[in-house]
This record gives structure tokens, C-alpha cells and sequence, in this order.
């Protein structure tokens, strides 16, 4: 008697869950890095026109909510404009069993913005890391005028307030003073809006402000952000973008990423105003 | 470097704000016509004012700029509510909670629930029953990179809520990541795999039987400092009370003055983990008359490997093995508690033997069968004594989870532990204590 009310209530879990499966038949779902929203409902769109029946659903949100989303489960792939940490790696391997499997979709070179009336023609990355840890808080020691740096910066759930945080800042805390906004388009909008303004953010987003030339180090040239610059790595703030999946892609994901990574995926990319990895 | 998506960088300006757009020219029409009227009718006091009016007709242009301008002051008041607002919502971000509750259905061959009435009937016994078997809520509270204070409370089984962990935490400075941790407070005991994994994300109800006898409780009170010496090896050290925040006699105090130390050593390869763990200290059995203090010391080794198959997906293989020094749980069991009586041997212990040799660890297989499914199978050994035969406790375990939504988690598991039960005609017999359990979990 007792183990069949237990079988019972395990029939009634089961059919709960087959509930859930069934709710979860909804196409591939790509969610994360606000960078690379454009990029991949630009993908989602053509794959889906190529591929009638199809279906992908594209939401931004940050890597971080991204990453999340995949541990927990509420999406098939994960767009990230950094690597997944080794914490990260160890809560999907907690649910999952596995590590994630990273895929180098395209490379970004990331930007820095000021207002268009701003005479500050390049900085070097030192003078960059100076102010945006607090250390340079005025544009004159700079070059500018004596005003004040007022800072954008990305919520700390972005990839690319992570990316610029490690790479740029050396892993220094971001200034107290520092505004954070969400998504690049929000701090392009700032920086557009306030002569002294600063931001950073993805190439493909520098509309109505005037992006920087970054010198590696005082006796560097100074190299504006293009094409040329990102492909061939001498514009010294480049990164990888990823699609993570759980396990090793399989099915309609498979087919997806595999396009994603073909020459029409690629040349996708490089429209968009990425760069190819293939 | 060419721009794929202007829409993305419209932002609302004054001229396209809702309500401060200028008036269509018919409105303006009807707008003039009210100034005329009322400029007939006013007093003449009121004159000049009139003929400053109709001296400068207000054209679409001069009504459109103060309209403008008014907007543009409201954006700058919303602008600073937004900001006010963002400062209030930055503050709030830095509480985190967390949690999740375990409700349970158990169906058990035996249980310890039977309830004795008056005379000499005996209830018969509860095999069956719900319960809420964890209902834990934890506040994070990260006041800079820096520092970070954790308060945990369970409101499980005893329906009592009771403060699981507290304690602070001060991150380095000097690396990017702040890896380096110090903690003071009431925490998991950072020794082997088992501990400190939390219990909604293991793949079988309860820990092993070694674990609960060596760490009742789970938590302790003291001080530790994790180290990351590289991406892969991270080491370990704490002081503690010793004894758990479970006993009876370290809740508050620890009457045996030294401290605990403990340490563990973990390399992280990523499909493959390995640690070694280590426990010195002491125990102090109260009695009535001279108190008996014994060594208390836990070596633990534990490895995991994961794996992946095509089609059913991840998998790890995991292993734990516990031996030391423990206070002789035949002769604690031999001991009468009352607070009336004091603490007394039972007739015939070997208050000489207080400490023995044990052994324990488990073996787990667990197979991801899809997304939403996932197989875990266990089994474990403890040995409470080396030295004496059929004390032993063993146990296989089997569960199904079934994953309903990234938060909820349905188990199915089987017990089958094996105690040897002298028999009435000689001999040993298994108890029966087999257990089914139906677990619903969330986690928030």
C-alpha cells in the first residue's frame, strides 16, 4: 500500500514534469550580452528565413544574466561578450554535470566614447584606467578643458563592464562616481547628451559621439577603433564574443551554431560591424 | 565600424517627448482666440497687461519655446528622480536573498514516530507522513567589494527558525577578483566534498551516514581563510569551537579551551577535482565526576570526474573516504543525558576505550538522462569502530530527479540502509528501515 502511494505521487510528479517539457517545446532561445543583441536577432532573423519552421528568440539582458540563465535552465544557448568564471563553470557543472561548451562567434573591438564636442583626441590605456578608477577626475591634466570627467559605465551584470574592468582597469574597482547605465545604447545616449561625458561599449554602437584612439602605453601610437585596427589586434581593447551551450550543441541548437559559424553567419557578422573568427 | 541599429540610439529628446511636442496649428487657432476674449472682458487695471498681450501676439514659435523650455526643465527633473533612483536601487542591490524549501512525502518500513498513550497500548507506528524538511532563507549583504555579511536561517523540520550561519567575510584588495577570503562567524566546516555543497543541488536527499556522525549539523563556529593559489589549487584553514553548532555543549562555549584547527587542500582541474582534507582537535565527554577527553581528528580524501555522453549528457563519478579518531559512539550511546542525573556511564563501558578508529565514505554515479532528467545512485559504508564487528552502517541509495523549470526540482529516491539487528535465535538480521521519499523542491 505504502509503495503505491508512492508510485502514485511519482506518477503525478512525472506528469508535472511532462507539463513542463511540454511547455518548453518553444524553438531555441538566446539570451545574455547586451553587445551582442543586434548581432544575433540579426542571425535569429536570416537562419529563420533560411530555415522555415524555425524558430529563435533573441533577448538581451547582459553575459551575467545570460550565464545565469543557462545554469538555471530558461535558455538553450548564452550570448557572452567575456568567458564564462570559474564559479560560473562550477554552478552549471553542479546542475549539468559538464563544464559548458564555448563557442568564439566573433571579435569586437570596444570603444570609447566622448561627447562630439570634446577635444580629447586619444588616450592611453593607463590615462584610461586613471579615469575611470577616480584617480584623473578632471579633462584638463588631460588635455580638455577644466571641467569634470562624468563617467558611464555598464551594470555590472555586462560583459563588457566586466571585460573593461579586467582588461582596462587591471582589475581595479571601477570609480565610486562612476554612472551606471543598461545596455551600450544607454551610454551612448549619455555620452551623446553630455559634453563631459565618457563611456565604453561595443563598436557597432558608436553612433553620435566620437569614439577615441587608444595608445597601448605612453610611447604607442595612438590607434582609432576599425576594421583594419580590431582584425589585426593593434587596437589595444579587442575581445572574443561567445555562444556557451550546456552540452555539447545537438539538434535544432546544433544546426543553429553551425550556421551561426558558417561563411554566411560570418559574413553576417562583419555587416553588423563585427569580425569574423572564421 | 558602421551603425546597425539607429532606432537603438533614439532617446527621448524635448521636441519628441510626449505632451511637449508644439500644438497643431488649428489649436493654436482656438488658443488665440480665448486670449482675445479674455483681454475684452478683464478689468481695466488689468490693461497693460492686455496690451502687452495684443501688442506681441503669441505666434506658434514663442507658445512652442516656453513649452519647450518647460519640458526640457520637467526631463531634468525626471533625470534627477531617475538618478535618485538609481542611487536607492544600487543601495538595494546590495542585498541578495536566497533560499529554497524542500517539502517531503516519506514512506518508511519503520519510524520513530510512534506516540505512547496511557496503558500499555503503543500508537502504531507513523510510517508515513509530510513534512517541511528545509525551509531556508539567506541574506547576503555585500557593502563594497570588500566585505560581504551573511545571515542563513532554516525553518525545516522543528518548525523553529533557527540561525543556520552568520558571519562576515573580508575579500583581499590586491587581486582583481578579490580571491582571497577571511571569515569570522557560524559557517559550513570546511573539510572534504560533501559538507558544503548545499543541500539543494545534491543529487540524493541526505548526506552519508559519516558525515552526519562526524559533523552533526554541519556548521561550527570560528574563524578560516580560503586561499587561491592558483586558477586550479585553492587551500583552506579554519579554527573552530569544534563539537557543531548542533551540541549539546559547544553551543556557546567550548569546554575543551584549545580549539579546532583544520585545513584542505583542493586542486580543480575541471573534469576532475581532487582534495585532501585534515582535522585536529578535541573532544570532551561530560560526566559525573571526571569529564573524559578524547582526540578528535578527521582525514578525508574525496576526487570527482565528470564526463559527457552523447544524447543522456553530463555525468560524474564522485568518492569520499572519512577515517580518524572519534569519541566511541558505543560508549556515547551508552551514556544517560538528563539534566537531572548529570551524564553517567551505563554499566559495563570502558570509560578507557572513550575514543576508537573509524572509517566511512561513499561511491555516487550520477547521469544526466536528457535536460530535465537526471539518475543518482550512492552507496555508502560507516564504521563507527574498527574494532568491533556487525556495528557497521551501510546504505544504497537510488533517485530520479525531474527538473519542472530552471527552479523546481522533483525527486523520487529509495533508502536501502543495513544495520545488523541481533537476531532472537542467534545470529544478526537486517533492520527494516527501507524509506521512499517525493521530494518538491524551489529554489529563489
Amino acid at each position: 500500500m505504502q509503495t503505491l502511494r508512492t508510485i502514485a505521487l511519482a506518477v503525478a510528479a512525472a506528469g508535472t514534469l511532462a507539463a513542463g517539457a511540454a511547455h518548453s517545446a518553444r524553438g531555441i532561445t538566446v539570451k545574455g550580452s547586451d553587445t551582442m543583441v543586434i548581432l544575433a536577432q540579426r542571425w535569429a532573423e536570416r537562419y529563420m528565413t533560411e530555415h522555415p519552421g524555425a524558430i529563435v528568440q533573441v533577448t538581451g539582458g547582459g553575459s551575467g544574466t545570460g550565464i545565469a540563465a543557462l545554469i538555471n535552465g530558461t535558455t538553450d544557448v548564452c550570448m557572452s561578450s567575456r568567458p564564462m568564471k570559474e564559479d560560473e563553470k562550477r554552478k552549471l557543472r553542479d546542475r549539468y554535470q559538464t563544464m559548458g561548451v564555448e563557442l568564439p562567434v566573433a571579435k569586437d573591438g570596444l570603444s570609447i566614447y566622448v561627447h562630439e564636442s570634446n577635444p580629447i583626441q586619444r588616450l592611453s590605456l593607463e590615462q584610461l584606467r586613471d579615469v575611470y578608477t577616480g584617480a584623473v577626475t578632471s579633462w584638463k591634466p588631460l588635455g580638455g578643458p577644466d571641467a569634470p570627467i562624468i563617467l558611464y559605465s555598464r551594470e555590472n551584470n555586462s560583459g563588457t563592464y566586466v571585460y573593461f574592468k579586467d582588461h582596462v582597469l587591471l582589475g581595479r574597482d571601477y570609480s565610486a562616481r562612476c554612472q551606471t547605465l543598461p545596455g551600450t545604447a544607454a551610454v551612448v545616449n549619455a555620452v551623446a547628451r553630455d559634453p563631459n561625458g565618457i563611456g565604453y561599449g561595443g563598436a557597432a554602437y558608436g553612433r553620435g559621439v566620437r569614439e577615441l584612439a587608444i595608445r597601448r602605453d605612453a610611447d604607442s601610437p595612438a590607434v582609432a577603433p576599425s576594421a583594419a585596427t580590431v582584425r589585426d589586434g593593434s587596437y589595444p581593447v579587442t575581445r572574443f564574443l561567445y555562444l556557451y551551450t550546456r552540452t555539447r550543441p545537438a539538434g535544432d541548437v546544433k544546426k543553429f551554431v553551425d550556421w551561426v559559424l558558417s561563411a554566411d553567419g560570418q559574413a553576417l557578422a562583419t555587416q553588423v560591424g563585427y569580425f569574423p573568427v572564421r | 565600424m558602421h551603425i546597425v541599429n539607429p532606432n537603438a540610439f533614439a532617446s527621448p529628446t524635448p521636441r519628441e517627448g510626449p505632451g511637449v511636442a508644439p500644438p497643431p496649428p488649428g489649436e493654436v487657432g482656438l488658443k488665440l482666440e480665448a486670449w482675445i476674449a479674455a483681454g475684452l472682458i478683464v478689468p481695466l487695471g488689468w490693461c497693460g497687461w492686455i496690451s502687452t498681450v495684443d501688442a506681441q501676439p503669441p505666434g506658434p514659435d514663442s507658445l512652442a519655446a516656453p513649452a519647450v523650455e518647460d519640458a526640457g526643465g520637467r526631463l531634468e527633473g525626471l533625470t534627477e528622480q531617475v538618478q535618485t533612483i538609481q542611487a536607492d536601487t544600487d543601495r538595494m542591490k546590495r542585498f541578495k536573498f536566497s533560499g529554497y524549501v524542500q517539502v517531503r512525502w516519506e514512506t518508511a518500513e519503520n519510524s520513530g514516530d510512534t506516540v505512547k498513550v496511557s496503558g500499555t497500548t503503543l500508537t502504531p507506528a507513523n510510517v508515513e507522513r509530510f513534512y517541511i524538511r528545509r525551509a531556508r532563507l539567506k541574506l547576503t549583504y555585500d557593502a563594497s567589494p570588500l566585505s560581504q555579511a551573511v545571515v542563513y536561517f532554516d525553518g525545516g523540520s522543528d518548525r523553529t527558525i533557527r540561525l543556520l550561519e552568520g558571519y562576515l567575510a573580508l575579500l583581499d584588495p590586491w587581486t582583481s577578483d578579490h580571491r582571497h577570503q577571511f571569515w569570522a562567524g557560524q559557517f559550513n566546516v570546511p573539510f572534504g566534498y560533501e559538507i558544503e555543497r548545499s543541500s539543494s543541488l545534491r543529487e540524493l536527499p541526505e548526506r552519508s551516514r559519516a558525515e552526519n556522525v562526524l559533523f552533526p549539523g554541519e556548521r561550527d563556529r570560528g574563524l578560516k581563510l580560503v586561499t587561491p593559489w592558483t586558477d586550479r589549487l585553492e587551500t583552506v584553514v579554519a579554527v573552530i569551537n569544534g563539537g557543531g553548532v548542533n551540541s549539546l555543549d559547544f553551543p556557546t562555549t567550548d569546554p575543551t579551551g584549545g580549539k579546532d584547527v583544520l585545513g584542505r587542500a583542493r586542486w580543480s582541474q575541471g573534469v576532475f577535482d581532487v582534495a585532501l582534507s585534515y582535522y585536529d582537535g578535541l573532544g570532551l565527554v561530560p560526566l559525573t565526576g571526571d569529564d573524559v577527553e578524547t582526540d578528535r581528528t578527521r582525514f578525508g580524501a574525496d576526487a570527482q570526474l565528470y564526463y559527457e555522453l552523447p544524447t543522456l549528457g553530463g555525468g560524474s563519478l564522485k568518492g569520499e573516504f572519512y577515517s580518524g579518531t572519534n569519541v566511541n559512539a558505543d560508549s556515547v550511546l551508552a551514556l544517560t543525558v538528563s539534566s537531572s542525573v548529570g551524564r553517567l556511564l551505563r554499566p559495563g563501558a570502558d570509560p578507557a576505550h572513550f575514543d576508537t578508529d573509524f572509517i566511512g565514505g561513499y561511491a555516487m554515479w550520477v547521469q544526466n538522462l536528457g535536460e530535465k532528467l537526471q539518475f543518482a545512485a550512492r552507496a555508502e559504508l560507516f564504521d563507527p569502530n574498527t574494532d568491533l564487528d556487525h556495528d557497521q552502517f551501510e546504505r544504497v541509495s537510488l533517485a530520479v530527479h525531474a527538473f519542472y523549470d530552471g527552479f523546481t526540482r522533483i525527486t523520487v529516491s529509495y533508502d536501502v540502509p543495513r544495520t545488523d539487528v541481533a537476531a532472537t535465535g542467534g545470529g544478526y538480521d537486517d533492520a527494516p528501515d527501507n524509506l521512499w521519499t517525493v521530494q518538491f523542491q524551489h529554489r529563489f
